[in-house]
């Protein structure tokens, strides 16, 4: 039993590196009061970036830095339609998203079997020697590791960089913003364009870490859990790297259990997460905590065009 | 931009009763009036037909790239859409899922509120149609069955959106992220029930709910492979657009969708109208899910309705939540999902292709739509 | 207001394009034959000027589907003169009838539908065209087989037994590892297979199973890996549409693989056993010339066609073997090939299930047709259950 909490505790942590990722970008981006339902697209033409790149050069790191540029620019034409033309987020985020998955099938095909170098794992010299943790957390590819780093950050920059101030406003309150003379728009879309680049850098540790191989709509799914992840968790980083743990153990959970013969419905399992970001809405909803950006809420209760 | 600002309160009469809404008038003609034609309009049109110009070269530029003479491709795409009955009935059978779940979206929206469950509540409606199959399929004559499935197809989309009502008026959740959640829980139900209990026992193994009956399915119309499902739906738009333009119903949920803090001074129940057009909505996406049940693919299956959801969530915006013109952009997304068909067949673009269309045009149309409010 | 009424106008004229499109014969509104479907006394397929092909995932997909589409490249070079269409990403309802309607209103009058689940979509079309031949990859038509219709596949558990063996003799955790999409009879019949090939060398030999309920889902592919190689596994095989990433990630953990839909040596040089993989090109050119010339009627595709060892030209066939299987290995499994192309069977009994029911008795050889149809439950040996139902 102990093997099988260590099994998904492990796969938590693998399998939501790239939620994590999305997620994190995600949580920039809808601080900044834009929300972007094309996370799911920024991953995909990250991951088949990445490969595409890394088959091509034979480097990892230069597809890691590919799926960024990929998945920002994706995020800067659905920054274009929201910020500059006004268009409605959530609709454009879903258009965003049938634009990718169009792309990538038309220009990935030739990449199926091609080969990379993967990011492999990489144990961590005494750390990873510590019973339980070392397994967890340090025995993992570098693009795992770097996520370790990458969600203390953003929490540095939201809550204590004069830059998150400034985006945090842009998200709250911003035409007191414009009052003291900042331009919201800059800040938007840089805020978006940092969403876009960590949703394909999540996509390329799908690619090019993780499942190491390119398919067309290979993300299946993973964006829009991303987006719920950061509902969950309100977005803060912190709580956003719970929650994608959280959500990448359900994603272990049913092979885990399989691998050991213990045939289960795992549908019952999947459902489980999104029902407790529900009960956690509610529970922060009570507490009067939690609230959205006000920019944000007004994307959220706009439904006029 | 959006909502129209509030008058002054005193202009609010006191005390005004849910029946009698009419002083508050001005509150309502943002939402409602169209724009009589004038100049503006025209430089509206023109935008437009840049905007569509531009997605249709564009398109045109990324077939190139793949070796495929543009001109060639659009020619046969039209051709084999229009020509051939079968393409161009899909187009019919394609919309009226999509179109309920449109509508779905579009009287929520006159509230106010955004319903991005419309994917969830067609499942919901789909899952609840097989159940009452499988519960009542042998005993009852089979319309009769059929009828109660459309009535706990309504129902069971109705009380999936009432969740999030229900969680919009108790604790203040907003609606468009617990409409998106209980996306995923609807999939999941479905999936929970076709690998278990529903599972067809004759069937080929694959995960899937056993066939309806013949006597349980929609009537085709004449000899073509078109469900009457269009017609349940292109009715469904026709009365929307009449409840919500000529009932008080209809004019108060404007007035809610207008301004709900004004609406609220001025008596009316404002949560009870959230509701009920939630519940409309749901009820509508449930039917959406029936009639594709019921229509079209006879079993619950994975990825049944997949995505149909979010098209009808794109086609109420492409309509402005406007009824009958969202009625004709659910046509207008599926002519064109369906011209994909010819993309593969006569162009070997691989299948995913036609999305970068949808997206193209429909993100033009943003453009410009949002662009001719600006001149205005 | 006037756009308001030139919606109201547009809708008004899709109603009666409607009216248009069934205005041909409102009489009845059964589902009988609609379309063209031009002069039902030619035999079908005859004189076609094009040949259609569906498959459920992409082309490129490294797998069920790439093979797929590489025999229909291989019927347009045998008939040049042919129009060969294909379609991809065709789902398993609705979709697919118009799909392959579309392909027949381009002159096609054979059609290839090469997906298990393509099966009700495929029936209905050959029901509305009698003129048209519809063969069916892989499932099964249940009662009277319509003289147009067809099923076609190999007897992929053979070779899948066959590496079984090979996985038995590497094995030293006597571990085997399967994942697998979706418990129908096809994947069934090849945990079995592969179950049972094991054992015949290894009787300690298990196999470890793991459903995605996903033809392709790359990720979840990993997951079940290393779920699998957690447990001690040391040789993994699989039966998904995309293969690559499983097959990395065996070779990665210094397991070995067997390989399935495609050679995939190059992708894991070390932990390459063998393997099975798709060749269809001289069936489906076959079925084409039968049909051209006027003979599908009543000819052997015109059933539930299954092809094996025993009747030569399977287009299952094994893949080549990697650097650790020895000759003594190779031999053992060349033996089992010639028994099982003669008198043989991998299911040769006695077969028991993990219940300890009899699928087949001592001394009983199953015919190929009762196989598929009695593969439903798991053998003995096989750890894990199927997804209840």
């Amino acid at each position: 039993m102990s093997s099988l909490a260590l099994e998904v505790l492990t796969g938590a942590v693998t399998g939501g590196t790239a939620i994590l990722y999305a997620a994190s970008g995600e949580t920039i981006s809808e601080r900044a009061g834009v929300v972007n339902l094309g996370t799911e697209g920024n991953m995909l033409v990250g991951a088949l970036a990445a490969y595409a790149v890394a088959s091509q050069t034979g480097n990892p790191w230069a597809g890691v830095a590919a799926a960024g540029v990929a998945g920002g620019l994706l995020a800067f034409v659905f920054a274009w339609f929201v910020i500059d033309r006004k268009a409605n987020q959530l609709a454009t985020g879903l258009l965003v998203l049938f634009l990718a998955l169009g792309l990538t099938s038309l220009f990935g095909g030739s990449y199926v079997g091609a080969q990379v170098k993967a990011l492999t794992a990489w144990k961590i010299p005494l750390l990873s020697k510590i019973p339980w943790v070392g397994t967890i957390l340090f025995n993992h590819d570098p693009l795992t590791y770097l996520s370790f780093v990458l969600v203390p950050a953003i929490w540095w920059l939201l809550f204590r960089s004069r830059w998150g101030v400034l985006l945090r406003a842009a998200g709250e309150r911003s035409e007191v913003l414009s009052t003291y003379g900042h331009r919201v728009a800059p800040l938007r879309y840089l805020a978006v364009v940092a969403g876009g680049v960590l949703g394909g850098i999540g996509g390329a540790h799908i690619s090019i870490a993780y499942a190491n191989a390119w398919f067309e709509n290979m993300i299946q799914g993973r964006g829009f859990i991303a987006v719920a992840v950061v509902i969950f968790a309100a977005r803060q980083p912190f709580r956003v790297m719970a929650g994608a743990w959280l959500f990448g153990a359900a994603l272990a959970l049913s092979p885990a259990l399989q691998a050991r013969g213990y045939g289960i419905n795992q549908f019952a399992l999947d459902a489980l997460p999104y029902l407790l970001t529900i009960v956690v809405l509610v529970v922060l909803g009570r507490r009067g905590v939690a609230e959205a950006p006000e920019e944000l809420k007004k994307v959220f209760e706009t439904a006029g065009n | 931009m959006t909502a129209p600002t509030a008058p002054p309160a005193s202009s609010d009469p006191p005390g005004v009763d849910d029946e009698a809404p009419i002083d508050l008038t001005d509150h309502v003609a943002p939402v409602v009036a169209d724009e009589p034609p004038t100049p503006r309009s025209w430089k509206g049109a023109g935008r437009w037909a840049v905007a569509m110009s531009l997605a249709i070269v564009i398109f045109g530029g990324l077939m190139l790239m793949k070796g495929v003479n543009p001109v060639e491709a659009y020619r046969s795409m039209i051709q084999s859409t229009f020509s051939n009955s079968d393409a161009f009935g899909g187009i019919f059978v394609r919309a009226t899922p999509i179109m309920l779940a449109a509508l779905a979206v579009s009287v929520p929206a006159r509230a106010g509120l955004i319903n991005v469950g419309g994917e969830g509540q067609l499942i919901i409606g789909g899952v609840a149609g097989a159940g009452v199959s499988l519960a009542a399929g042998g005993s009852l004559p089979a319309p009769v069955v059929l009828l109660l499935m459309a009535l706990g197809a309504m129902a069971a989309g109705a009380a999936w959106s009432g969740i999030a009502a229900g969680l919009r008026l108790g604790f203040g959740i907003n609606e468009a992220v617990t409409t998106l959640l209980l996306n995923y829980v609807a999939v999941d139900v479905m999936l929970y029930l076709i690998y278990a209990s529903w599972k067809d026992k004759n069937g080929s193994g694959q995960p899937a709910s056993a066939p309806l009956p013949v006597g349980q399915r929609l009537a085709l119309l004449g000899t073509s492979r078109v469900h009457i499902g269009i017609i349940i739906a292109l009715v469904a738009a026709v009365i929307c657009w009449l409840v919500l333009r000529r009932t008080s119903w209809g004019f108060r949920l404007s007035v809610v969708g207008g301004n709900p803090e004004a609406a609220r001074r001025s008596g009316l129940r404002v949560n009870s109208l959230v509701l009920s057009a939630m519940l409309v909505g749901g009820a509508l996406a449930g039917l959406g899910g029936l009639t594709q049940l019921a229509g079209a693919e006879f079993k619950l299956r994975p990825g049944f309705c997949a995505t149909y959801g979010y098209l009808g969530f794109l086609a109420s915006w492409l309509g402005r939540h406007r009824p009958l013109q969202v009625a004709v952009a659910a046509l207008v997304l599926s002519a064109i999902a369906i011209g994909g068909d010819s993309l593969q067949i006569d162009s070997n673009l691989p299948g995913a292709t036609v999305n970068i269309l949808i997206a193209l045009v429909l993100l033009a149309a943003f453009a410009a739509q949002r662009g001719a409010k600006e001149s205005s | 207001m006037p756009k308001r009424r030139s919606s109201l106008l547009a809708l008004v004229l899709a109603l009666s394009l409607i009216a248009a499109a069934c205005g041909k014969n409102t009489g009845s509104t059964a589902a009988s034959g609609g379309g063209g479907g031009g002069g039902a006394s030619s035999a079908p397929g005859k004189g076609s000027t094009a040949v259609g092909f569906i498959f459920v995932g992409p082309k490129s997909d490294f797998g069920y589907n790439q093979a797929a589409y590489d025999g229909a490249k291989a019927v347009e070079k045998a008939y040049p003169d042919l129009k060969v269409l294909t379609a991809e990403n065709v789902p398993e309802d609705d979709n697919a009838t118009r799909v392959m309607e579309g392909m027949i209103a381009k002159g096609a009058k054979i059609i290839f539908a090469t997906s298990y689940g393509h099966l009700d979509a495929a029936m209905k079309v050959a029901a509305a065209h009698p003129d048209v031949a519809v063969v069916q990859q892989g499932n099964f038509i249940k009662g009277t087989i319509p003289a147009n219709a067809g099923t076609y596949f190999g007897t992929v558990y053979e070779p899948v037994y066959l590496a079984g063996i090979a996985a038995g003799k590497a094995t030293k955790s006597n571990k085997l590892g399967y994942v697998y999409a979706f418990p129908i009879p096809q994947t069934i019949s090849n945990i079995n297979a592969f179950t049972l090939g094991a054992q015949s060398v290894n009787p300690k030999a298990q196999t470890l199973v793991v459903n995605t309920s996903n033809w392709c889902d790359p990720s979840k592919q990993a997951d079940a890996a290393k779920s699998l190689l957690s447990q001690g596994v040391d040789v993994i095989t699989q039966h998904q549409d995309c293969t690559g990433t499983i097959t990395k990630a065996a070779e990665a953990a210094g397991a070995m693989v067997v390989g399935y839909h495609a050679d995939a040596s190059s992708l894991a040089p070390k932990g390459w056993l063998t393997g099975s993989e798709w060749a269809w090109a001289d069936l489906y050119t076959d079925i084409v010339k039968t049909a051209l010339a006027g003979s599908f009627t009543g000819s052997k595709y015109n059933a539930n066609f299954r092809v094996g060892f025993k009747d030569g030209k399977n287009p299952f066939v094994q893949s080549k073997y990697g650097p650790s299987v020895d000759a003594a290995t190779q031999a053992l499994i060349a033996k089992a090939k010639t028994l099982i192309s003669t008198t043989g069977s991998p299911f040769a009994g006695p077969v028991i299930a993990q219940d300890g029911t009899v699928l087949w008795a001592k001394g009983v050889v199953p015919a190929y047709a009762e196989i598929e149809t009695k593969n439903t439950v798991f053998v003995k040996g096989v750890v894990g259950q199927i997804p209840k139902s």
